[in-house]
């Protein structure tokens, strides 16, 4: 039990250490962000977000796989460093929703980055926080 | 269980050690430091040699410095040695604190209490110089950009501190390309309006998240700008030349000669040096290079890029002492248009690189 507890605690150590090696310098949005949103602490809802730039825009989409969500939009203030994200989704209706998200990014230069901000899905208004992977 | 998982939280503070960081980031030049205490560890490592200092405050509380005096490289070919100074010696230190509360400081000079002598001085006497002759030839008559059969030597320090575009009048930087003044980050390169906002805010947080600074290898022209130089090694037979990093983690490239096309950017696996394939037209070695990895800066400053980079490097050697290098670099997604910039470098004569493992201080110095 011991030592299988040493291996794990070894394992996440090396794992958390190796990070900063696959830290990411380029443009600050691009790569996979995984985080959640919700209209309180105890309702939050999983999503990960998928982002690159190509140069003259920022593109991705939410939940990539099969229900992913395109992002309609996805534009960036470098005065701020400022977020906003459009994209349109259905609720389980069937019924089209729009979601409107703003966040801040947060320590650039970090390879744990993270965007937070307030989050409006159809009527429903929560907060959100993302962390690059 | 709470043991193993405090020993796992102690290995996760290592990333933070600074083994070759940025002075401006971890020092501040506005203030000064005198201590006096007594030496309790020499650490005699890569890059930077430390020396421990015990120190005892007006109230009798004693206080553990680390004190940082210099490269133990540079200080070994100045006469000094590891052995200059013994722990229990009492030494007076003079120089700049760390930025914070942190007890760590960078020595402007240190005096053996004992004797008064001022150690670790960097020696008056100016390295020889290699004496002013032409570029060494391979037989065929193409250039060597390495040291002529039976010599010794390596490229040393770079002329620029930091790749800035051929253009204009020079931009006031330190040696860590840290700008003097950050309204001249626009004529630092033609930056896409997000890159350059980025490379402010590396310069305005003092080039803290520095990927080199954690020992990450130093890709594109950064690798020519590091301490402790670097070697080509002309593999002419295998159609490659290495270059061999002295500096960061002491890691190498290959760059292939051998007549091959360059591969798709797509296709490539993307790393920290690139694919590069070079030919030699007349007496320049062109070096086209794609295929980076994000990970890294590329040049000391805090340059951004993008995986859409290319490079294509000139190297020439318009004598023997003098290595020219030039870049254009070409980032559609980064910059506005294909720039160049560029530097010289200047030989070594009659000794090797020596060993510089960035690690070492990383797993060393401090943890304390």
């Amino acid at each position: 039990m011991q030592r299988r507890a040493l291996r794990l605690a070894f394992l996440l150590a090396i794992a958390i250490i190796g990070l900063p090696a696959l830290a990411q310098q380029g443009h600050p949005l691009t790569g996979t962000w995984s985080g959640d949103w919700g209209p309180a602490a105890a309702q939050r809802t999983t999503v990960t977000f998928v982002m690159n730039w190509d140069g003259k825009n920022v593109t991705g989409l939410i939940n990539p796989g099969p229900d992913s969500i395109p992002l309609t939009g996805i534009f960036l203030d470098v005065t701020t460093w400022t977020v906003r994200f459009e994209a349109d989704t259905k609720d389980a209706s069937g019924k089209m929703v729009h979601i409107s998200a703003e966040g801040k990014l947060e320590d650039i230069g970090s390879y744990h980055r993270t965007i937070k901000g307030s989050w409006q899905q159809g009527t429903v208004k929560g907060d959100f926080k993302l962390t690059r992977d | 269980m709470k043991k193993i998982i405090a020993v796992a939280a102690a290995l996760l503070l290592l990333p933070a050690a600074r083994a070759h960081h940025s002075f401006s980031a971890t020092y501040d030049s506005e203030r000064q430091l005198r201590l006096k205490g007594t030496v309790t560890r020499i650490d005699w490592v890569n890059p930077h040699a430390y020396l421990f200092v015990n120190v005892t405050d007006p109230n009798g509380t004693m206080t553990n410095w680390a004190v940082e005096f210099g490269n133990p490289l540079e200080l070994e070919r100045d006469g000094w040695k590891r052995t200059s100074l013994r722990i229990g010696d009492v030494v007076a230190v003079e120089g700049v604190p760390a930025r914070g509360d942190r007890k760590e400081a960078f020595a402007k000079s240190v005096v053996l209490d004992r004797t008064g002598q001022k150690l670790f001085v960097a020696s008056a006497k100016p390295r020889a110089a290699a004496a002013r002759q032409p570029a060494p030839r391979w037989p065929d008559g193409q250039i060597r950009l390495g040291p002529p059969p039976g010599k010794k030597g390596y490229w040393g320090a770079a002329s620029a501190s930091a790749l800035v575009e051929n253009a204009g009048s020079p931009i006031a930087m330190d040696r860590d390309g840290l700008l003097k003044n950050l309204a001249d980050a626009a004529r630092v390169a033609p930056f896409l309006p997000w890159a350059r906002a980025l490379y402010e805010y590396r310069q305005r947080t003092l080039l803290k998240d520095d990927p080199f600074a954690r020992c990450l290898p130093p890709g594109g022209p950064r690798q020519f700008q590091t301490a402790n130089g670097f070697q080509f090694i002309e593999q002419r037979e295998l159609g490659r030349i290495l270059v061999l990093l002295g500096g960061g983690d002491r890691n190498w490239r290959a760059i292939y000669t051998d007549g091959r096309s360059q591969g798709q950017a797509d296709e490539v696996v993307r790393t920290y040096y690139g694919n590069s394939v070079g030919h030699w037209e007349k007496d320049t070695l062109v070096v086209d290079s794609i295929g980076f990895n994000e990970r890294f800066w590329m040049s000391n400053g805090g340059l951004p890029h993008t995986e859409a980079l290319h490079l294509v490097e000139r190297f020439s050697r318009p004598d023997f002492n003098t290595l020219k290098y030039e870049v254009t670099v070409d980032d559609p997604r980064t910059y506005t248009r294909p720039w160049m910039g560029g530097w010289t470098i200047q030989w070594v004569p009659d000794e090797e690189i020596q060993e510089y493992f960035c690690e070492e201080n990383a797993e060393t110095t401090f943890v304390r």
